[in-house]
């Protein structure tokens, strides 16, 4: 078969040929390539020295941390309490256990809250479901500080809901709840939505009642996901220090009571960092090395966990 | 008659004692508990919101009672009266999150524009995991550093040099003392920016391999690609970033409480100290009396709330339409 | 009558900007294509290990269609692609020689941009700037090239939307977005996008695989068109395009090792299908294979 070439559409008005201002544009690329290449590796310098200036503040960071929280650190740090100003010898042991207690006390109340509230988004529509997230997406921008004012209020202040009438740990730990409850349940929605809707579908099929399906089946599918996501929501709230300013308080004595004041590490660094004598600061220097420490540990058990349980389920 | 099966199936019989377990299991009241769970776990968040926002209100009604509206543009500081300069707060916000606001852009995008584009692909992986780490740095931690660390290294070393440079005078004039806005707005630029650089650089890396090519096959240099395919391509995101970065930064507290200084009267110059509707809050709210007093603070935190709510959710909403016009 | 702006005009310029200090590689001396537009002279691709195309002798003869077509994974568009040195982006490793007109496309000295504005290439999928108008498409390229006259510019649009066969559709509506256009309308504003840069070659990579009958049709009207003023270079893996639209067709498969692609037979059109020499070429011709 011959080729032939029909008159292109509209070429009776248009009779220009390609080709007219090729050299124009020759000489205009040539004579552009130097300062266009040179501009390139400019910007590739000039973004590399960017990803530079947003490392350095974290290298200094850590560096500084280590550095000065280093001698600080020693087995009676980590084991005593602290002692009166101005003698010696004192460490953060209360500190450390009242964290833990605090955190897990607010996780022992997010975390069931939060899952089965992922759970209730996950099998339903419609506008209940839309305020609920909606909801969670505002909640997660609310400052910390407010939602320990708010627990204060409830849990502290006379004529709260619930007020004691004095500082306690638990008004922490519910504000430290609060605080964990949304990315807990972003972090379980998306991880059981992920699993493949076939899965569900063919366990509903066989006629098993729905709670089992989401027993056996979803759970089992997301439990990596959902471990990472609420281990990062602990980590988060281990190094919060707003949500406890007005709440738990801190405390100099080892006081494993919820229904009083207990000591956190935020808590000792912002006290002890903001003095002016550099004993002080030394110790606000030491806690912060524990708790960059405790957090990283966190963040790095929550991916490891997840592995872990990924490769078991292959 | 043919048939491929290797065995004829026998035909089909009844299996004694199925019939009976089926049955029984569905007669059990099924599924009863598990909707009880989730409505439970429905109602309980629910319920912790409008906790949230009853309390605040409550909290402040008072003060605005007392007061009324003016009290948003409000600049008079009087603790005998428990009034406080919450217009001061409000524009300390404002500054020093657009301080923030600045360094993270230009410093974020071109980062996530490394890290997507130029920078060679072995490299790119670890080094995003480093600036995702920056996030989960307690705030007080980088508040303990701006303090002790930043803060005379900026009075001594930074905030001098930053006055001799002649265009920024109206920036910069003071005494460099210690805690300032700019410092603040420093540390909160370093909070800010793992956000940044997180979703832009997912906005950019989602932008089709085929407008790049497109741009290529014309005789772009790499840095003209960026510029033409990538970055118009990512706007969205960015602007979703930038948004809900700016909401992060305004709801930061303690760290900012550190390095302000906690002055309150309108900062002339970034080398002042100021205040922010946060650090004014974590300041007064410990000594603060029951009554007025008292809920004059909390109606600084019901205002601090309500403007991080309005800029988060239009972040929110900014990405959401990113991951709607992406798909279609 | 067209200008005939070839091989000689380009070496007397060189022979000035040589002095200026640019690109060193179009200096006479350098290789040159012969008569034909693009000359690929035992080119291979390998990606990693793996050698995708082997020992391809090709010329792309000047202002015609040369179809490149074959079964899917024998090799055409990676050669395609080393004509406008897309695989530096790719990792792809490219041994042989490739000249446009007189310019060694792999020598050391060339600058991959200059080649790829003299070089266009429209692929399988329209791929229109999706933020940008009709009008900033069509002269992105010039625009990228450091073309900045306001009057060029839009001389150079309208000359490219008639070529494409687009200039009534959418003269009234420029500044509109890009991606208003229907799939095939975007296919042909990415040819004006192409064209616009005024190229010797127009590289088409299955420009018509992801449109409707019609669109086709319309697409293959034009670059019967185009082919009187443009080198152009089709892969395609549609037999019938080719009987349709080309002059020259060059018959890509599999080898004997069932890993490799290589160059079949090479010839014009109507020899390659209806008198094919090399046996692999008869039976893919007949749909035996591929």
């Amino acid at each position: 078969m011959t080729v032939t070439a029909p008159p292109a559409p509209g070429a009776e008005e248009f009779t220009e040929p390609i080709g007219v201002r090729r050299r124009l544009v020759r000489q205009r690329a040539r004579r552009s390539l130097v300062r266009r290449r040179l501009v390139s590796r400019g910007a590739v310098v000039v973004c590399a020295l960017a990803l530079a200036a947003s490392l350095a503040p974290l290298v200094g960071l850590v560096a500084y941390t280590v550095g000065r929280g280093w001698h600080v650190l020693s087995g009676a740090f980590l084991t005593h309490e602290p002692t009166p100003p101005g003698v010696p010898g004192g460490g953060i042991a209360n500190a450390i256990v009242g964290s833990v207690v605090l955190v897990a006390l607010g996780a022992a109340m997010a975390v069931p809250v939060g899952v089965a509230a992922a759970l209730f988004l996950l099998e339903r529509r419609g506008r209940i479901a839309g305020a609920l997230r909606f909801g969670a997406d505002v909640l997660t921008g609310v400052p910390s500080i407010a939602i320990g004012i708010v627990a204060y209020g409830l849990l502290i202040a006379p004529g709260g809901l619930l007020s004691l009438g004095h500082y306690s740990g638990l008004s922490g730990s519910v504000a430290l709840a609060v605080l964990m409850l949304p990315i807990v349940v972003r972090a379980s929605e998306s991880a059981m939505a992920a699993v493949p809707s076939e899965l569900r579908e063919a366990g509903l099929a066989l006629g098993v009642r729905r709670s089992r399906v989401m027993r056996s089946v979803v759970l089992r599918s997301a439990l990596p996901g959902l471990v990472t996501g609420n281990l990062l929501a602990v980590a988060r709230a281990v190094g919060e220090t707003a949500p406890l300013l007005f709440t738990a308080i801190g405390s100099q004595l080892f006081a494993l009571n919820p229904l009083q004041p207990v000591a956190a590490m935020p808590l000792v660094i912002y006290n002890d960092g903001t003095q002016p004598f550099p004993a002080a600061q030394q110790i606000a220097w030491g806690t912060a090395l524990v708790l960059l420490a405790l957090v990283l540990v966190l963040s790095v058990a929550a991916r490891a966990v997840a592995a872990f349980l990924n490769r078991r389920a292959r | 008659m043919t048939t491929l099966l290797e065995e004829v199936p026998p035909p089909l019989a009844p299996v004694p004692g199925v019939a009976e377990a089926l049955g029984r299991r569905r007669r059990r009241p099924g599924g009863r508990l598990y909707a009880a769970l989730r409505w439970g776990g429905a109602l309980v968040f629910g319920a912790v919101v409008v906790a949230l926002v009853a309390t605040l209100v409550s909290g402040s009604s008072q003060a605005f009672g007392h007061f009324g509206l003016s009290l948003l543009w409000s600049d008079h500081y009087s603790p005998a009266k428990d009034q406080y300069p919450t217009g001061v707060f409000i524009v300390g916000t404002l500054i020093t999150t657009a301080v923030a606001l600045v360094l993270a852009v230009v410093v974020g995008v071109a980062t996530a524009a490394f890290l997507s584009e130029l920078a060679p692909r072995v490299v790119a992986a670890p080094l995003s995991v480093a600036v995702d780490l920056i996030a989960a740095v307690p705030s007080i931690v980088v508040g303990l550093w701006g303090l002790l660390v930043l803060t005379p290294a900026f009075s001594h070393h930074v905030e001098p040099f930053l006055k001799t440079i002649p265009v920024l005078e109206w920036f910069f004039h003071g005494a460099a003392l210690g805690p300032s806005m700019l410092l603040a707005g420093v540390v909160l630029a370093v909070m800010i920016v793992p956000t940044v650089v997180a979703l832009s650089r997912s906005a950019m890396t989602a932008v089709a391999v085929a407008d790049r090519e497109a741009a290529r096959a014309l005789g772009a240099t790499r840095w003209q690609v960026v510029r033409t395919a990538v970055i118009p391509g990512a706007r969205t995101g960015i602007e979703a970033s930038l948004t809900l970065a700016m909401g992060r930064a305004m709801g930061e507290t303690i760290a900012v409480a550190m390095v302000i200084g906690n002055s309150y009267t309108v900062p002339h110059s970034l080398l002042a100290p100021g205040a922010t509707l946060g650090s004014a809050i974590i300041n007064n709210f410990g000594e603060a009396a029951p009554g007025l007093d008292r809920s004059s603070v909390v109606a600084l935190v019901l205002v601090l709330v309500l403007i991080t709510a309005l800029v988060n959710v239009g972040g929110q909403l900014l990405l959401r339409a990113r991951t709607r016009s992406a798909r279609r | 009558m067209t200008i005939d702006i070839d091989h000689d005009r380009d070496i007397d310029h060189d022979r000035t900007d040589a002095a200026a200090g640019t690109d060193r590689a179009e200096a006479p001396g350098a290789p040159s294509a012969g008569g034909a537009a693009v000359a690929l002279r035992n080119v291979s691709v390998t990606f990693g290990r793996h050698q995708v195309v082997r020992d391809v002798t090709l010329d792309l003869a000047p202002k015609q269609v040369t179809a490149l077509v074959g079964p899917s994974g024998c090799g055409k568009t990676t050669i395609l692609r080393t004509i406008n040195r897309l695989h530096d982006d790719t990792g792809g490793k490219v041994s042989g020689q490739v000249v446009v007109g007189d310019l060694d496309v792999y020598a050391r000295d060339t600058r991959p941009e200059l080649v790829r504005s003299r070089v266009g290439m429209v692929f399988q999928r329209p791929n229109p700037f999706p933020t940008m108008s009709i009008y900033d498409n069509v002269v992105a390229g010039l625009r990228l090239n450091g073309v900045r006259t306001k009057k060029v510019l839009r001389e150079a649009a309208e000359a490219a939307l008639h070529h494409a066969a687009l200039w009534d559709l959418v003269k009234d509506r420029l500044h509109a977005p890009a991606l208003r256009l229907s799939g095939g309308q975007q296919q042909r504003l990415c040819i004006a996008r192409a064209l616009a840069v005024e190229p010797e070659v127009l590289l088409m990579d299955e420009p018509c695989s992801a449109l409707d009958p019609i669109a086709t049709a319309k697409i293959e009207e034009l670059i019967t068109h185009l082919a009187s003023e443009v080198t152009i270079g089709l892969v395609t893996h549609n037999m019938f395009q080719a009987t349709r639209v080309s002059h020259v067709t060059a018959v890509f498969l599999l080898g004997e090792d069932r890993a490799t692609g290589e160059l079949v037979e090479v010839g014009p059109t109507t020899e390659i299908f209806e008198h094919p020499a090399d046996p692999r070429t008869a039976a893919y011709v007949s749909g035996q294979v591929g």
